[in-house]
């Protein structure tokens, strides 16, 4: 990769299969690591109702002990080769990885392996995480961030498993059975769904013989496929009290989803418009022109492959109306008219430039790879990418922007003790 | 997002390197003691100085064409005048208001355009300013960077919007945050409120409201001179190309008197041995406990590199003796130790905990007393020490693994005064902590040094009385 130019960048994905899973792989044989990435569709969307966090506390549950390991037997085998092994539940998915130095490898496909296949689910482990997962389920609402969050997604999805925490309530986490963690991952970790990234010092041959002993022995089928998301439910402004100095803002509407023709123009648009940093307009009026924020931002997230627009800032409570007016004013300016030419030619200069930026590190090369499959990209994606972005015209981003952005229908959740709303 | 936050070195060097910030530690020494034929320095850094003081360093890496530019200025809010705590924050977020060539606001468009990205951070030891960006814009962003380094503009009208947007990055921090304000009060009652250490890097609120533009003024040119500042290159550049990049941009910087560093020695006794606060937004009781503790700069760096092994195995997760004694025997959800030995002047070594709901905090506190005062009778064992040494040291080559680990870590080390070897072999120096070194610096700490025990507490939880 070190002889690529500018222009000429580019990432060499391969597939790799083996066992019946398709695995991407970058291979990086410049330093000594491997960073390997998985997901299945799922996570907390699939947690039963009363059972609030059972993906993401079964998840924590992998890393206390395996097979003939106790907990911590299991961590020390971790951390005496240094391995970084986590499972983790999201909105809308299960997810697994490690990075480790190339030497640990067998070593990390074994304990990754033993974790999935048989964790022990130890009872004194078992308190100890439910402890630990109560105490920070209250702790986060211990801000005006923690409160706007947890309100924020159960206000826009009231009937949907999106609109629950997905690390789980205090009260939930307290009931938890026992058996509900064995059950997350009997209906999770299946042959089917499982997407798989890799990145580092491994080449490809290597890696076909390690996939099948990582991801042996899965159950046939895939996990059951969650409810589709409704669509965003525009609630208004919801204020949530909170006593402190500042407040809270957390806003958003409905955005695209990952297969509209639209996504990657509204990728633009967005950026311009509230993700650019110091380079966006809601940065510029909201932070540069009037001191109002620290920082503003936003931009797309995607759930089950559906996308919704979600931003945040935090300003004095008397300021929060002006700042909300500031943001709104910004959204309507844009839907009206789309960006500027200049705006246009420094968002691509700024997407195409920085290609080479995220491709520094192993387990962010990995995660990138998984990002794409999880979206649905084929493989040449971002080989690609340089000339979509060119084609994408002023009079294109204009349109999009005005299909996509509704500052009538920004709903906003405050939390904090907010004048003049 | 490009925002400039006010981070300590810690928090900096875990996003970077995603290694406990405990790994990273480096030492006085010129060369590593007890290196075995098989070491070999970590990043392979080559360092030069030019005629004007300006100390160079280069980490080359030729994986991606990519290159991460760091300039580190010797001077934090450590540095802070009397009274005036934030001005080095300060001034790092006006260093983005304009300089000779570049207009005020530009710096990070111009980045940006460029397909790169900027930031900036203001630790108690160091400010540093920097940018990744595709090989062939090095020259861009170096023009930039020297520029300023030569002469900020500082605009006046650009403070008070600016002081606004610091007031709300104080209140987005600290205080919204019942424990972040906690934390604030904790550090202030073991140094003392106005004392460099026991300030907030970003400032008291008073203190940021009266900074005046002639403050900011007075710490660049006492501070921001090139003899008080390394410039860490990573990344795809050879060094005969660098060599000359950097004498085009930076060499004809003249040479400025530097204010060195003048932080006084730590008081005798904290401001208050003992902080209790209740809050009506807490729900969850916290333990904390900080004792004066020596740094690589500071007493005994001997006992510093012991302290970070000493933090280990007393504090560091899971086989721990703290995770032994409180949180597997259900009194404690977690339960910590931490210890930074890369700083200048006094250091803190500091306990952590959280009593489950249905635990008294006054029990709670009793069991640490119980395990400290043990641990400082018997000292460790020689298998818990090679444990945490082991696990501590397993993977620093991880460290190679993106742009952003060494030039954080070379750059600060210099910065605070420190050699490129302590960085480059702190494997070893880790290593050659012994037995007799841990168990006399734990003693140093927990027999004797000042000490602060703080609660911080929900509402109508009775506050522990502590040990007389």
């Amino acid at each position: 990769m070190s002889d690529a130019t500018p222009s000429g960048f580019s990432l060499p994905i391969q597939t790799v299969a083996a066992g019946g899973i398709n695995a991407w792989l970058v291979e990086d044989h410049a330093v000594p690591v491997v960073s390997i990435a998985w997901s299945w569709p799922g996570g907390a969307a699939l947690d039963p109702p009363g059972q609030e966090g059972a993906a993401a506390f079964a998840a924590a549950m992998l890393l206390e002990g395996a097979g003939t390991l106790p907990a911590t037997e299991f961590a020390d085998a971790l951390r005496d080769t240094a391995i970084g092994l986590s499972f983790g539940a999201d909105r809308d998915s299960f997810e697994g990885g490690f990075r480790c130095l190339t030497q640990a490898l067998p070593e990390a496909i074994r304990l990754a392996r033993l974790a999935m296949r048989s964790p022990r689910f130890d009872a004194d482990a078992l308190t100890r995480v439910r402890a630990r997962g109560v105490a920070a389920a209250r702790r986060a609402l211990e801000t005006p961030r923690g409160q706007a969050a947890r309100a924020f997604w159960a206000a826009a999805y009231p009937d949907h498993p999106a609109g629950r925490s997905v690390s789980g309530t205090p009260e939930s986490l307290a009931a938890m059975p026992a058996e509900a963690l064995p059950a997350v991952l009997a209906r999770q970790l299946r042959q089917d769904g499982l997407l798989v990234a890799v990145a580092g010092d491994i080449t490809a041959a290597e890696l076909t013989s390690w996939l099948g002993q990582l991801f042996a022995d899965l159950p046939p089928g895939a996990p059951p496929a969650p409810a589709r998301l409704p669509a965003f439910r525009d609630f208004g402004t919801k204020v949530i009290e909170v006593a402190s100095p500042q407040s809270s803002v957390i806003f958003g509407q409905d955005g695209l989803a990952a297969r509209d023709p639209d996504w990657e123009a509204a990728q633009v648009v967005l950026r311009i418009l509230a993700g650019g940093g110091f380079a966006s307009r809601l940065m510029h009026a909201v932070r540069e022109t009037r001191g109002l924020a620290y920082g503003i931002g936003a931009g797309l997230d995607l759930v089950f492959g559906e996308g919704v627009i979600i931003g945040s800032v935090a300003t004095e409570n008397a300021r929060v109306a002006e700042t909300m007016k500031v943001t709104r004013d910004e959204w309507a300016r844009m839907a009206k008219d789309g960006p500027t030419e200049a705006e246009r030619a420094d968002a691509l200069a700024y997407l195409t430039g920085s290609m080479p930026l995220q491709f520094t590190d192993s387990r962010r090369i990995a995660d990138t790879l998984l990002a794409l499959r999880r979206n649905d990209r084929p493989l040449d994606w971002l080989a690609n990418r340089p000339a979509r972005l060119a084609a994408l015209d002023q009079a294109r981003l204009a349109a999009v922007a005005r299909r996509l952005l509704r500052p009538e229908a920004l709903a906003a959740v405050v939390a904090g003790q907010p004048q003049g709303l | 997002m490009q925002v400039m936050p006010s981070m300590t070195r810690r928090t900096t060097i875990a996003a970077a390197a995603a290694l406990p910030a405990t790994l990273v530690a480096p030492a006085l020494h010129a060369s590593p003691p007890a290196a075995s034929p098989g070491d070999r320095p970590l990043f392979g850094a080559s360092a030069w100085t030019l005629p004007n003081g300006l100390r160079v360093v280069l980490a080359e890496s030729r994986r991606v064409p990519v290159v991460a530019h760091y300039l580190f200025y010797a001077a934090g809010a450590g540095e802070d005048a009397p009274g005036k705590s934030g001005t080095a924050h300060f001034l790092e977020h006006m260093m983005f208001k304009g300089s000779s060539k570049v207009a005020p606001g530009a710096f990070s468009l111009v980045v940006a355009r460029e397909g790169g990205q900027d930031n900036a951070f203001t630790s108690r030891d160091v400010t540093a300013y920097h940018q990744t960006v595709e090989a062939s814009r090095l020259p861009l962003v170096m023009g930039m960077e020297a520029d300023r380094f030569a002469g900020p503009l500082l605009p006046p009208e650009t403070i008070e919007p600016e002081r606004s947007v610091i007031l709300e990055e104080r209140r987005q921090r600290t205080d919204s945050s019942p424990r972040a304000r906690f934390y604030e009060a904790f550090e202030a009652a073991l140094f003392g409120p106005e004392s460099w250490r026991g300030r907030p890097i970003i400032g008291w609120e008073s203190d940021i409201r009266a900074i005046e533009r002639d403050d900011l003024q007075t710490f660049y040119s006492r501070r921001y001179a090139p003899g008080n500042a390394v410039l860490v290159v990573a990344g795809d550049v050879t060094e005969a190309r660098l060599r000359a990049l950097v004498e085009e941009h930076y060499g004809s910087i003249p040479a400025r008197p530097v204010t060195p560093r003048d932080r006084a020695a730590p008081a005798a006794a904290p401001t208050e041995a003992r902080l209790i606060r209740h809050d009506p937004n807490v729900r969850e009781a916290s333990f904390l406990r900080s004792a004066m503790a020596p740094t690589l700069t500071w007493g005994s760096p001997q006992a510093a590199w012991a302290l970070e092994a000493v933090a280990h195995l007393l504090g560091g997760g899971q086989g721990s003796r703290m995770h032994r004694a409180l949180v597997e025997t259900g009194l404690a959800t977690s339960a910590g130790a931490g210890f930074d030995s890369e700083a200048v002047g006094v250091g803190a070594f500091m306990l952590s905990a959280t009593p489950r709901p249905d635990v008294a905090p006054e029990r709670l506190e009793v069991a640490i007393d119980a395990l400290i005062d043990r641990l400082v009778q018997e000292g460790p064992s020689e298998a818990e020490l090679a444990r945490s040494i082991r696990q501590m040291t397993a993977g620093a080559l991880l460290a190679l693994d993106g742009l952003g680990a060494a030039p954080r870590l070379l750059g600060s080390a210099l910065a605070c005064g420190l050699s490129l070897e302590t960085v480059e072999y702190w494997p070893a120096h880790l290593r050659a902590v012994t037995l007799a070194q841990a168990t006399a610096a734990l003693r140093g700490v927990f027999a004797g040094a000042p000490t602060t025990t703080g609660w911080l507490l929900p509402e109508g939880v009775p506050a522990p009385r502590g040990r007389a």
